[in-house]
């Protein structure tokens, strides 16, 4: 029976996608469903925690040229 | 960018969401109705015309033949438009439309020329002994408008704007603070780097919001602001054809540099470039040029009214390093607050400021709603000369040794991927490439992830009812992702009720 369910599609490139399943293992509940390789569907409320994770993890390795200073 | 968005199409907005009596006395006036239909998009436009001089109402099912199956999303989009202006209506006939009568009507007069002498304002027969020419109102409209936007950025000893324009900048949020202490805020940068017509639109609306306080009527209000739009540039037109509320417009309107008039008590008064190009397409005082190129080029296209900050802008000052240090030999304070949008800047000396480029900066930028490709520009076109000389210079050695060598090694470039040609010219390269490259890079890292609220269509019992419901999807535009072979498709939220209703008509 056809059924339309509610949430947020992201749409990224397979390393990020990686990234999102992985901050979905640590606290589950995030990924609703694995579309396709650059596609996810995520849980309305759980965009921003996605995002926040993701902006850690990537800044982690960027070089600040005024930390050394 | 979307936050770019954030000023555009606010005229359109506006009067959508007019009350429908509203919307309908303005429709009373042919000015207003020849300005509403120059803002309309072209496929509008087209199903206008169509139906402007028929009689009958049309059926909807004509309309479709109209248009090729693929244009079936502008279609769409054009369709609402008309509907929440309320420009077209329903008939009795059930899927049929017409044009709204008053509309039509008036519409007709204006182009026919059949309308009320008065309707797009009275020329002044009489020559005016104050005559003043073009040059001399885009000088007027320039400058007061140049006034505003300097103020905004706080450059110094500029003249401070009319207390109108001080509360139309504070209630629009462009700017905070008391009277004395305005700020400019983050949606004040925005505004900054808008094209001069969206800046006139987005401060007009302001102004539309405050005039309703005032209990003046809106539909006066607009009329006006539509009636200028339709006037000829250079001619002086009469006060007294104006309404009371017209009248007490136009010291504002004089602020902003819309219209000019000698005097308050002045029987005439001529409209500006920024009140004649309000609604077209064509450009206003400046083109709708690269947002912070355009801001700064202001300067030095005007620079008879500033001449004391023409020579900054227009010449370079900006050295850019490989290091992403940045020096900016330059005294303008406008410069400055643009450069601050996205470079850390560290120190100031009497004749250059210092800063650096970094991820944060750029990020800060970005987050603001300017382009990377937007700061590119702008650090090129304000390169000091002697990093254009530099670049010169490289490019010729570029050139001679590939000539000498009978290679090409543009090819291999990063910046000269995206060229068509067979032949790879080499670019002049003003900026460090490594720079260029790495802004763009900060960008693209911002849009790693693009997110879409909606709705997922699944479990479809048969391949063919996916594909009818999907199909449809995809001709209203609503749909974002689809796949086959898992039956399983995603549209925005604003489409789930058309396409609910779709699907309950169509397999039930």
């Amino acid at each position: 029976m056809l059924r339309a369910s509610r949430g947020v599609l992201v749409q990224c490139d397979p390393s990020i996608r990686a990234l999102i399943l992985q901050i979905d293992n640590e606290r589950p509940g995030i990924v609703l469903e694995e579309l396709d390789d650059s596609h996810l569907l995520i849980k309305q409320d759980k965009i921003d925690v996605v995002k926040d994770e993701l902006n850690k993890l990537l800044s982690k390795n960027i070089y600040n040229p005024f930390e050394e200073e | 960018m979307s936050s770019g968005n954030l000023f555009k199409a606010t005229v359109n907005e506006y009067l959508e969401g007019l009350p429908r009596n509203v919307q309908s006395k303005l429709y009373e006036a042919p000015a207003t109705c020849l300005s509403i239909f120059r803002l309309l998009p072209p496929m509008a436009k087209f199903y206008i015309m169509s139906m402007l001089f028929n009689e009958q109402s049309v059926a909807l099912r004509d309309l479709d033949r109209w248009c090729k199956p693929s244009a079936k999303k502008l279609q769409y989009e054009s369709l609402k438009r008309l509907k929440s202006l309320h420009l077209i209506e329903d008939d009795k006939l059930a899927n049929h439309i017409q044009l709204n009568k008053t509309f039509r009507q008036n519409f007709r007069d204006c182009l026919t020329g059949s309308q009320d002498s008065n309707a797009f304002g009275t020329l002044c027969v009489a020559v005016d002994k104050h005559k003043v020419d073009i040059a001399f109102l885009d000088t007027f409209a320039s400058s007061k408008w140049e006034t505003i936007l300097h103020f905004m950025v706080g450059t110094e000893s500029t003249a401070t704007p009319s207390k109108s324009v001080l509360s139309l900048l504070r209630s629009g949020g462009l700017m905070e603070g008391h009277a004395s202490s305005l700020k400019i805020t983050n949606t004040g940068f925005q505004f900054l780097l808008q094209d001069v017509n969206v800046q006139i639109w987005t401060l007009l609306l302001q102004y539309l919001n405050l005039t309703q306080e005032l209990n003046m009527d809106p539909v006066d209000v607009l009329n006006f602001l539509f009636m200028l739009g339709s006037l000829e540039l250079g001619k002086s037109y009469m006060v007294s054809s104006l309404s009371a509320t017209q009248v007490s417009m136009l010291a504002d309107l004089r602020d902003y540099g819309l219209v000019y008039q000698r005097s308050d008590s002045s029987g005439r008064f001529y409209p500006t470039r920024l009140a004649t190009t309000l609604t077209s397409d064509s450009a206003a005082l400046k083109t709708p040029s690269m947002a912070l190129e355009q801001t700064l080029q202001t300067t030095d296209e005007n620079d008879n009214p500033q001449p004391t900050e023409a020579p900054s802008s227009s010449q370079g000052s900006i050295i850019v390093e490989t290091n992403f240090k940045i020096y900016s030999y330059s005294n303008s304070p406008l410069e400055i607050a643009i450069l601050n949008l996205f470079v850390h800047l560290r120190t100031r000396f009497a004749n250059m400021v210092c800063g650096q480029i970094t991820r944060e900066s750029i990020r800060k930028a970005l987050y603001n709603g300017i382009t990377a490709d937007q700061i590119i520009k702008f650090l090129e076109t304000h390169a000091h000369p002697q990093m254009q000389l530099l670049a010169k210079e490289k490019l010729d050695k570029k050139i001679e040794f590939d000539a000498s060598h009978n290679i090409n090694t543009a090819g291999g470039a990063p910046q000269s991927k995206g060229s068509d040609s067979n032949v790879q010219q080499h670019k002049l390269e003003i900026l460090p490439p490594n720079i260029v490259d790495q802004i763009k890079l900060w960008q693209l890292e911002l849009d790693r992830i693009q997110t879409f609220d909606g709705y997922l269509f699944k479990d479809f019992s048969t391949q063919q009812e996916f594909e009818i419901l999907s199909n449809y999807a995809s001709e209203v535009g609503v749909l974002i992702w689809s796949d086959k072979t898992k039956k399983k498709f995603f549209i925005t939220e604003g489409g789930l009720d058309q396409v609910k209703n779709y699907a309950n008509r169509k397999f039930k």
